[in-house]
């Protein structure tokens, strides 16, 4: 069979199945006894060898057949758990996951055996007493039941049919009117050539006396020759069941028939969505707890971001195209009437919920990166010899899929980052008067327009001195200079290339690469990151990150007879400033704002603009906040509100990060785009 | 129009005019040419970026190409033209010319590579000089143009 066509589903799915796994085992570490999670874990290990099977991936279906085994003895509670058992579990997803990368890469899964795994999986499976005929023998029992047609053993599948909620009435009808329901498992000979055709004759000469109520497979496959030499039908008759041996015995190639007559209580009939592979696993193996309620149907369609990319670009067209209607509106002095008016917002309407639709579609919880930081906490843990553990918040915090890609690495480099520095040892940790296990909080919130992401730990925080020494050492900044650092200055030292805090090198962290690509990572996706720290407390480093990328809410301005936009995100408020309430701080111009001290920053002057005449009365401030910081703005006049697509200034330019793109106005005009962030 | 290429040693250039010299682009990397319009001015940039324009919807940067070959500031006519660019593997760039002139097809032999003792910087500018009819059209290397 050509299976490649479910490779993007199989890989898909496989992904969330080891998630899956990693997520319910490190409950499983936590509570040994939880009998949801085991099962959990065996459902997703069950699933993950049925797929892997059918792709065709041996050795993935290998390990996952072993891994179900130790589960299933976990299951009956012949088998316990223990930490070391967790860790060759979680050693076998890593091989797991070693299978799928090769998978995704080229298609195969590649050549690693991954014996030592399965070895030691199989020395917990024998290890423990008591255990070992049984661990074996299922086995067995299951290849049986897989394999009847070739061990030669007829079985009466006709019991595994299940019969459907809508043709069970059918059934019922047909028993009030004093027929017999038979079932039959029909056997062809191995060496028939036409063996669709041979069940044809069993299924016409069937019809004669009766009626075909079902088969499995069904008729459709049978036609097709989608089977292997057995097939089970239910047939509805008034006649006996010799009658019906006979029938079916008068076609030749038949090498053997059994069946019996069925009650109707006996008949499995489905009336949940239960799935096959359950019922398979349950007729193999030891019967399942019946799940209660567990199945839950997932409305949801995987779509190429590529696609949605496409739709975001139609919706952008359409928002300039609405844009100069509007100013077209606004300009041709209301001898449209009325009626065009409405149509006009009508239109403004549509587009801007289009809009916030296509948006929300790409849409990601955070959750899909950040799921994977407990187990990696974990391992850091023992790596590192210090207990720590991982709090985080807001895993439901929604991010563009564009964003949510790129994140995960930068967002693992500062997890690591405070394990690694920013974590103490144990035994300092106990010294100081903390609680000996470190504590590591990822929260992740949305705040106006940005979403804001903290990565916080209460382990020593920077040691700004440590830093300026350092620094000093390695040339990167003079004595003197050090002097006169502030304690953001120093810090933002360490976002510079190759600039490594790390005593010794070790493999997780220390290697100079890290903090200088967060920052550009995160500069790159259009948003910032911000330090907090206190020496012997903690740090925290903020990410901020635009919301949406391609189309924003923006305030139109006006700086000498240019037009410029100011994304609505960053702004507080706007004030009206008498010219006379500017004040001078280290001869810098601020105003106080209700009890804030708010540095001003001119417009024109940064932006190269022939001022205007100096406007002596009140001047217009937009008042912008970034983090705990506020800057105003000073503009000549605003324009309004309005709905703008960002598009890219190229890279021909170099313009120093003020500007953060360019959008088109309604009558076709360029207006820039101010990121203010980088004022403030 | 003919779709066939002529022949691959034959080049087909449009013939520009910046100040009193005639300039040969080739017509592969021509884009478009549209009139002059509004440049919106984009501040803290290389003073040779006059600012972006809008093509239908795209944001085109414009640089002039006097600036460039620090000839004096362009005097925009009626004659002015923006020539958008597109460098293989990069994005439309446009670029300021005094006039658009013709098409003209030029044989590779009739071009010669030109070597100059280095004491012009705009001269940098150009790849070949090609003969057409009686006339000098000097080829630019876009290359240089775009990414110096």
């Amino acid at each position: 069979m050509d299976v490649s066509q479910y490779l993007e589903i199989f890989i898909d799915e496989t992904r969330e199945h080891l998630q899956n796994l990693n997520e319910q085992l490190l409950v499983l570490e936590k509570e040994p006894e939880n009998k949801d999670t085991i099962n959990e874990i065996f459902r997703a290990a069950h699933s993950l060898k049925g797929m892997a099977g059918t792709m065709g991936f041996k050795r993935m279906q290998k390990l996952t057949h072993d891994m179900e085994n130790v589960f299933s003895e976990i299951r009956n509670d012949k088998m316990s758990v223990t930490a070391s058992l967790v860790d060759i579990l979680f050693q076998c997803l890593d091989a797991l996951e070693d299978y799928l990368n090769h998978i995704t890469e080229s298609g195969d899964e590649g050549t690693n055996e991954n014996e030592s795994v399965i070895q030691e999986l199989n020395r917990f499976l024998n290890g423990e007493a008591g255990t070992v005929s049984d661990a074996e023998r299922k086995p067995e029992v299951k290849a049986q039941t897989q394999n009847t047609a070739a061990g030669g053993a007829y079985q009466p599948l006709y019991k595994d049919m299940v019969i459907e909620s809508y043709e069970k009435k059918a059934f019922l009808s047909v028993a009030k009117d004093g027929k017999h329901i038979y079932g039959i498992t029909v056997y062809i000979q191995e060496t028939c050539v036409l063996k669709a055709a041979r069940a044809f004759l069993v299924f016409k000469s069937l019809e004669e006396i009766g009626e075909v109520a079902k088969s499995n497979p069904p008729v459709q496959d049978i036609e097709d020759e989608k089977f292997d030499f057995q097939f089970s039908v239910y047939v509805v008759t008034s006649e006996s069941i010799e009658r019906v041996f006979q029938c079916v015995n008068g076609v030749s190639e038949i090498a053997h028939v059994l069946g019996e007559e069925i009650n109707l209580e006996n008949i499995k009939f489905n009336d949940e969505d239960k799935e096959m592979e359950v019922k398979q696993a349950a007729a193999a193996s030891a019967p399942i707890p019946k799940q209660a309620g567990k199945p839950v149907i997932n409305h949801t369609v995987r779509v190429d971001i590529e696609k949605l990319d496409v739709l975001m670009n139609l919706v952008s067209e359409l928002i300039i195209a609405k844009n100069s209607l509007v100013s077209v509106s606004e300009n041709s002095d209301s001898n449209l009437g009325t009626g065009f008016n409405e149509q006009i917002e009508y239109l403004e309407r549509v587009t801007t919920n289009l809009h916030e639709s296509v948006m929300k579609v790409r849409m990601v919880p955070i959750e899909n990166v950040v799921n994977r930081f407990p187990r990696m906490i974990r391992d850091l843990s023992k790596k590192l010899n210090k207990k720590m553990e991982l709090f985080m918040t807001g895993e439901d915090t929604e991010l563009d899929r564009t964003v949510i890609d790129e994140i995960g690495d930068p967002l693992m480099h500062l997890l690591r980052n405070s394990a690694d520095h920013g974590l103490e040892s144990a035994e300092v940790r106990k010294k100081r008067g903390k609680p000996e296990v470190g504590s590591i909080f990822l929260d992740a919130y949305q705040d106006g327009n940005n979403v804001v992401i903290e990565v916080r730990d209460d382990g020593n925080g920077i040691d700004v001195q440590n830093v300026k020494e350092k620094a000093v050492n390695r040339g990167i900044i003079t004595p003197e200079k050090a002097e006169t650092m502030d304690e953001k200055d120093v810090i933002d030292l360490l976002f510079l290339p190759s600039f490594s805090m790390a005593k010794k090198v070790s493999d997780v962290s220390g290697r100079g690469v890290g903090l200088d690509v967060v920052k550009s990572k995160i500069e790159s996706l259009g948003g910032d990151v911000e330090v907090k720290n206190k020496l012997g407390e903690g740090s925290v480093f903020i990410i901020r990150l635009p919301l949406t990328l391609a189309i924003i809410q923006a305030l139109m301005v006006v700086v000498g007879n240019e037009k410029y936009a100011i994304s609505l995100g960053a702004i507080q408020t706007i004030e009206d400033i008498p010219v006379a309430d500017i004040k001078y701080v280290e001869a810098r111009e601020v105003i106080h704002l209700r009890g804030s001290v708010i540095p001003l920053v001119r417009l024109n002057k940064i932006l190269d603009i022939e001022s205007s005449e100096e406007n002596s009365g009140n001047m217009t401030v937009v008042i912008a906040k970034k983090g705990e910081r506020y800057a105003g703005f000073v503009v000549d006049y605003l324009i309004g509100q309005q709905e703008i697509v960002i598009k890219s200034l190229g890279k021909y330019m170099n313009n120093n990060k003020l500007l953060s793109g360019a959008t088109i106005l309604g009558d076709g005009e360029v207006a820039l785009i101010l990121d203010v962030n980088t004022l403030i | 129009m003919d779709e066939s290429k002529n022949s691959y040693d034959t080049n087909q250039y449009i013939v520009i005019k910046i100040g009193q010299e005639q300039y040969g682009i080739d017509i592969r990397y021509i884009d478009n040419i549209v009139r002059m319009q509004k440049i919106t001015r984009v501040p803290k940039v290389q003073s040779y970026f006059k600012g972006v324009i809008n093509l239908r919807g795209d944001i085109i940067p414009v640089m002039s190409i006097r600036l460039k070959m620090k000839l004096p500031e362009d005097e925009i006519t009626n004659a002015t033209r923006i020539i958008i660019i597109k460098p293989e593997q990069q994005a439309a760039l446009g670029i300021i010319v005094d006039e658009v002139k013709e098409v003209v097809t030029i044989e590779e032999k009739d071009t010669e590579k030109v070597f100059y003792n280095a004491k012009e910087d705009i001269n940098s500018f150009i790849s070949t000089i090609g003969k057409h009819n009686n006339d000098l059209i000097s080829i630019l290397d876009l290359n240089t143009i775009v990414n110096e």
